[in-house]
């Protein structure tokens, strides 16, 4: 069992590493994440995934990532773009990063100050999930949002009830942020 | 009656008056002005420095008791108080008190009559006044009561001042008995004068006089003989006076001719001016000691004066006499200390610059007059038979003895000495070991050396050590021990150099080698092998920590500076590496050494892009590549042979002890030996000069140089060298792999050559394993294995898709075992599976081989058996019907790296040839596909033009290019056959860089030729004769018709020979495309809007591979993005166009 665990949990580390070559330096126990954020950001630029993209912050912070996800088609966001931020721990990956929505937005499991709820960003977390699985994944909570568990209570309510008004909820709250 | 009546009068108001000033009385003579006692009429300055009044005062006040000071003030001749007649008249004092003082103050005044000093230095010195005759003049005019005293006291001293050498006891003659009288009535003054009330010790009285004397006459002539000396010849004016005077002639001569000779210098001055340095100061030194030797006699006669006269009251004061020894030496010590303490500093540079140079010649220093003089003079220890050296120390003998005895020879002296024996030993180990690593001359081992060097445990040493303690024992300790000796004037004393001092000395002088072998580390690293004798100069003087630390920083700062810099190419810098692990290890194989230096080294390696590559390529480089190597290395050792006694002082420039007085680089006239003077920092200035002697042989410094360097290696090729000849490279690892234990030194309990840890290792120290270990060394350094190991698997893939070459029988062979020696050292370094794709690799190539000769006998066997098989029914039109030669290597396609498929259109034979191989693999391997890389491989060509037949070996694009020019040629009826470039873009499907290139290479071949008429051309024609452009009349059929028999390997010549020069290849752009990703992922998330920098700074920060772009290069980039509308430029920074 552990076994398994643990190579589930390195596989994902190891692999890309040694298929994209990394970094010169040897690894200290320190750059561990950084040096997985790199390798990560090397996937999302070699294959990137439509609709979402991210980077890490202008200030240079390798624990610190941007990343933008575009409304999916067919759902109340389509045609708008979010601004997230992600701020890794650490010892990223074996800990989540910290995911908020920098644009405001209004979703039954995001609330007024951003913050979201989502499974694997909290207890469901392994370190097989990177950044592009996690911006797929709250993409499709675009479409799909958990009822079950809302954080705005009103959006959940008017998702399963009031389409229309739901649209008009979405619009007036979205409105593109700049950058700081 | 009425004296009485005076003298009470006189009396009381002396009283009174010293109620209110306290004068002492016991003070029978003024004390601030002793000049009121010389005789002398015309004393310069016998100007009482009391005021008129207090004059008049004293004179009232002394006149009672006190004759000679009136006598004195009558003859100088100055105003008369009207006091001053009253005490004129009574030399018989009335009363027992006063008749006791006088008889005193008569016997005082004789006895410092006596003892006086003249107002110059030294009476029977050149360099006095003329006072003596004056004196002497002055004499008949005394009217005193001892009147011939003064005179004989004079003669007397005239008569024995050269003989009375101031040691010793007393040696003048039997002063007059009315001195001894007059002595005896001091000396005893309490029991034959018992009223006298002012009494005073004589003793004291002579100590002042002579105080004041030094300081109003002496220490002037001293300043004089400096500036004399220094300044030319100013002071010889006064010499006239003293001739007449004809004692102390033997001195005197020798002063003339010291003064002689410095005029002599004085005129010629200027012009050689230098070369007489030593001479000067020599001359200001002896000036100087004359000057106090006359002065001291002086001083010593009168106190030999005045001991005599304890010695013949032996009887009467028996505790007087006793201490006239004690005295002596007090009044000896005083004296010394009143001359030690008032040198001026200029005679303390003149004796210093003597002490050098004479030190210098007795321990084999060349002075810096005699390196000027051209002469390449090397320190060495002087033979015991050289005479100069026996005179220089002679000489200094007789110097210091003589400086002892004027009083010279104290603290200050001891300091000086010290100083220059210091810089001595400094000048000494620099200028005898700089740049000399090897034993220096044999005849350092002097025969004297029998004691302490020998039963020191210096088993170990190295030749430059043992000469060196050679020379501290045998020439440096025993010039301190002559001098120290002469100096200590304690002969029972203990040794002034004991053992345990020569010890010190030497250990001194190991730490002075230790600090010149630092500094010269890396010339030594660069000079390996032939250093190994300055290592070990330094493995037995590094002995601490702190010298360890030195050598570790002061290295790094070398490498900083001299290394890595970008002036050196990345071959280079391995070489050194490999020097540096080499050198490193032999000083030190616990590699703490080593590991302290490589960070640095490490960390600029990883910039370098291209250093894995030198070094898998270095691991690979081909026995022949290596037998150059080699031989090119004998050359350079024996072109370092023949300059290697040239190039000794090639760091005096960067000398960290260079004392003025020593070589220095300024000296210019040294042509020959400075031709080695340079280091590798300096090389853009000295590059002219180095032709004649490479200082490093071991390394090429001048890549741009071909001519003077003519086969540089272009590969690491030490590398292989060590793989093929070093067993040590391999056997550790086999022995580690078989006895896994032995990593574990420090358990390996057997080992009899154990040490433990050194005492800087860091906490994770681990024990290394006894062999260098370069080529593990290397590779750990130049980061991941990954990384290492993706760019051997290029290179490897590179090298074994090459074209066979033409030269050796076999050579493809060879360099398999090559591969294959490689490949499996790192398999042991690294483990088969990180190298499991570069096995497949060789595989392929095996393989291949095979099933290619597999393919074609089947083909041919199908062919003559055309009934049987259904696979290789085509099989014999391959050689026979199209005459092309058709072969193939077959890759698989998950482990080669970079293999990009280059679309194009084969002619049409090459393409039936591939559907035929193609239909044979299949049937030998089912199940498995063929995808053809048109662009690799290797095409025979052979063309038939009107006048000639070119046979090219050429790449497959090239051969397709030229194979259009065929096709083109049916139509056209009369002209050679023209194409453009678009026309080939048309028909070939080719990218246009790449038509191009290839148009060029046939251009470059004379195959083609490009069509002159417009300016834009770039339409070629078929040159079919060589001379004349284009005059296609003749022939043109032949070409259609004959074109070659290609023979087309799909094999890769990865860098696609030209393509990459102007077009991108398809790496290039797809590098480009990932770039772009980048810039637009971080526009869109990180920033809106970036500045240039910025940008670049992110990526090189953010792709893991490095970014190996200029800020140039990226902004052309962005240029290109924004003209073609995808950014912007808004306030100097970039952003993306909104869609």
């Amino acid at each position: 069992m552990s076994f398994a665990d643990e190579s589930q949990n390195s596989a994902p580390d190891n692999a890309p590493a040694s298929k994209l070559g990394g970094a010169r330096k040897g690894a200290e126990p320190g750059q561990n994440a950084a040096k997985r954020l790199q390798t990560e950001l090397m996937q999302l630029m070699t294959s990137p995934a439509p609709g979402v993209s991210a980077f890490p912050s202008a200030d240079g912070n390798l624990l610190s990532w941007r990343a933008t996800i575009e409304g999916p088609e067919d759902t109340p966001y389509s045609g708008l773009t979010f601004k997230l931020s992600f701020e890794f721990p650490s010892n990223y990956p074996y800990a989540p990063p910290t995911v908020l929505f920098r644009t405001p937005i209004y979703h039954p499991n995001v609330d007024f100050s951003g913050r979201i709820c989502l499974d694997i960003l909290k207890d469901k977390w392994t370190a097989a999930y990177n950044i592009q699985t996690v911006l797929l994944s709250l993409q499709s909570l675009l479409g799909e949002p958990n009822n079950a568990s809302p954080l705005n209570g009103e959006a959940a309510e008017l998702w399963d009830n009031d389409p229309t008004l739901f649209k008009t909820k979405v619009m007036d709250r979205h409105k593109d942020v700049e950058d700081d | 009656m009425p004296a009485a009546v005076a003298s009470q009068w006189q009396d009381r108001q002396r009283r009174v008056f010293q109620s209110v000033f306290q004068t002492d009385v016991a003070q029978p003579t003024p004390q601030s002005n002793p000049s009121t006692l010389l005789p002398s009429p015309e004393l310069p300055f016998g100007v009482p420095t009391t005021s008129l009044l207090g004059q008049q005062q004293q004179d009232a006040l002394q006149s009672h008791g006190h004759p000679p000071a009136d006598h004195h003030s009558l003859r100088r001749g100055s105003p008369e108080p009207p006091l001053q007649t009253t005490p004129a008249q009574p030399l018989f004092p009335p009363t027992a008190a006063t008749n006791d003082q006088a008889t005193y103050d008569r016997a005082w005044h004789v006895v410092t009559a006596h003892i006086a000093l003249p107002s110059s230095a030294t009476a029977d010195d050149s360099f006095g006044m003329p006072t003596t005759t004056s004196t002497l003049a002055a004499e008949p005019q005394q009217q005193q009561p001892w009147p011939s005293s003064r005179r004989r006291g004079g003669r007397g001293r005239d008569a024995t001042a050269p003989a009375s050498s101031s040691s010793g006891p007393v040696s003048g003659p039997a002063p007059g008995g009315d001195f001894h009288e007059a002595f005896a009535v001091l000396a005893n003054a309490h029991s034959l004068l018992p009223h006298a009330a002012r009494t005073g010790d004589i003793l004291a009285w002579h100590v002042r006089q002579v105080r004041a004397h030094f300081a109003h006459h002496v220490t002037p002539l001293l300043a004089g003989c400096v500036d004399d000396g220094g300044g030319g010849d100013g002071g010889d004016g006064d010499e006239s006076g003293g001739d007449g005077d004809g004692s102390g002639g033997k001195m005197k001569e020798v002063d003339d001719q010291g003064r002689r000779r410095r005029r002599a210098v004085g005129v010629k001055g200027n012009g050689k001016g230098k070369g007489d340095y030593y001479e000067r100061h020599m001359v200001i030194v002896m000036s100087s000691i004359r000057t106090l030797e006359g002065a001291l006699r002086l001083y010593f006669y009168g106190l030999h004066q005045l001991l005599s006269g304890f010695a013949r009251l032996a009887d009467v004061a028996p505790e007087a006499a006793r201490d006239a020894e004690l005295l002596n030496a007090r009044f000896r010590r005083d004296l010394h200390a009143l001359v030690g303490g008032s040198v001026p500093a200029g005679l303390i540079r003149s004796v210093k610059a003597v002490l050098v140079r004479l030190a210098g010649t007795i321990l084999g220093i060349p002075s810096p007059v005699e390196v000027g003089g051209g002469r390449a003079a090397r320190p060495a220890p002087p033979g015991s038979d050289d005479l100069k050296v026996q005179a220089a120390r002679e000489r200094l003998a007789e110097l210091v003895q003589q400086l002892q005895n004027v009083g010279l020879a104290g603290e200050r002296f001891q300091v000086l000495f010290a100083e220059v024996m210091d810089t001595m030993m400094s000048n000494f180990v620099i200028g005898a070991y700089a740049g000399v690593w090897s034993a220096p001359d044999t005849r350092s081992f002097s025969a004297t050396m029998d004691s302490v060097s020998r039963g020191a445990p210096l088993s170990t040493a190295s030749p430059c050590i043992m000469s060196l303690n050679d020379w501290v024992e045998n020439h440096f300790a025993r010039l301190s021990f002559e001098v120290l000796a002469c100096i200590s004037g304690n002969p029972q004393g203990p040794l002034p150099v004991s053992l345990a001092d020569l010890k010190m000395y030497q250990s001194l002088a190991l730490g002075r080698l230790a600090a010149l072998r630092i500094q010269e580390l890396f010339d030594i690293v660069l000079a390996w092998p032939a250093s190994r004798p300055a290592l070990e100069d330094l493995r037995a003087t590094i002995t601490t920590a702190a010298r360890r630390k030195q050598l570790t920083n002061s290295f790094s700062r070398a490498l900083q500076t001299r290394l890595l810099h970008p002036g050196c190419s990345t071959l280079e810098i391995l070489q050194t590496y490999i020097s540096i692990i080499r050198t490193l290890h032999a000083l030190d194989p616990s590699k703490v050494l080593l590991s302290r230096v490589e960070p640095g080294l490490r960390l600029y390696l990883c910039q370098r892009e291209d250093a894995v590559r030198v070094v898998v390529a270095g691991l690979l480089a081909s026995p022949d590549e290596m037998r150059a190597a080699r031989k090119v290395k004998e050359v350079w050792r024996q072109q370092r042979d023949e300059a290697s006694q040239a190039t000794s002082r090639r760091r005096d420039h960067n000398n960290p002890f260079a004392t003025p007085g020593m070589p220095g680089p300024s000296s210019p006239g040294t042509p020959q030996p400075r031709a080695a003077h340079r280091g590798f920092a300096a090389r853009t200035d000295t590059t002219p000069s180095h032709t004649p002697v490479p200082t490093t042989p071991s390394r090429p410094t001048l890549p741009d140089k071909p001519a003077e360097r003519p086969s540089l290696p272009k590969k690491l090729v030490e590398l292989a060298l060590l793989l093929t000849n070093d067993p040590s490279q391999a056997q550790t690892r086999r022995g580690a792999a078989t006895a896994p234990s032995s990593d574990d030194a420090d358990l390996d309990w057997a080992d009899p050559s154990w040490l433990p840890d050194p005492i800087d290792a860091g906490a994770h120290y681990k024990r290394p394993r006894r062999s260098e270990d370069v080529i593990g060394t290397l590779i750990s350094a130049l980061g991941s294995e990954d990384a290492f190991i993706k760019e051997f698997a290029a290179v490897l893939a590179e090298r074994l898709l090459l074209p066979p070459s033409s030269s050796g029988d076999n050579p493809a062979q060879q360099r398999f075992e090559q591969e294959l020696r490689v490949l499996e050292l790192l398999k042991r370094r690294f483990g088969e599976a990180s190298l499991q794709a570069c096995d497949v690799m060789i595989r392929d190539v095996v393989d291949s081989r095979r099933v290619d000769a597999g393919i074609s006998k089947r083909r041919e066997r199908m062919g003559r058996e055309s009934a049987e098989g259904m696979e290789g029914a085509e099989a014999m039109e391959m050689g026979t019907r199209d005459g092309i030669d058709y072969h193939a290597r077959i890759l698989s396609r998950l482990f080669w790296p970079g293999l990009e498929r280059e679309h194009f259109l084969l002619p049409a034979v090459v393409v039936q040839q591939q559907e035929r191989y193609e239909a044979g693999y299949e049937g030998l391997k089912s199940r498995r596909k063929l995808t053809w890389l048109n662009q690799l491989g290797q095409a025979r060509v052979e063309i038939e033009l009107g006048d000639r037949t070119v046979t090219v070996d050429c790449n497959p694009v090239e051969a397709t290019v030229v194979y259009a020019f065929q096709e083109g040629g049916d139509d056209g009826g009369g002209g050679a056959v023209q194409k453009s470039v678009e026309e080939l873009y048309e028909q070939l499907q080719m990218d246009e860089d790449l038509i191009t290139t290839a148009l060029q290479f046939w251009a470059g071949k004379g195959v083609l030729r490009r069509v002159p008429g417009a300016a834009s051309s770039n339409t070629y024609v078929v040159a079919e004769t060589l001379s004349g452009p284009a005059t296609g009349a003749a022939a043109p059929d032949d070409t259609a018709t004959d074109q070659p028999m290609e023979e087309e390997e799909e094999s890769a010549t990865a860098a696609a020979a030209g393509a990459a020069k102007q077009g991108m290849s398809a790496k290039e752009r797809e590098r480009r495309d990932m770039y772009w990703r980048y810039i637009q992922g971080m526009l869109t998330n990180a920033s809106a809007s970036m500045p240039l920098a910025q940008m670049a700074m992110m990526m090189k920060m953010l792709i893991a591979d490095g970014f190996p772009w200029s800020n140039e290069e990226l902004q052309d980039f962005l240029g290109e993005k924004v003209a073609g509308g995808e950014m912007e430029v808004v306030g100097g920074k970039y952003r993306l166009v909104r869609k």
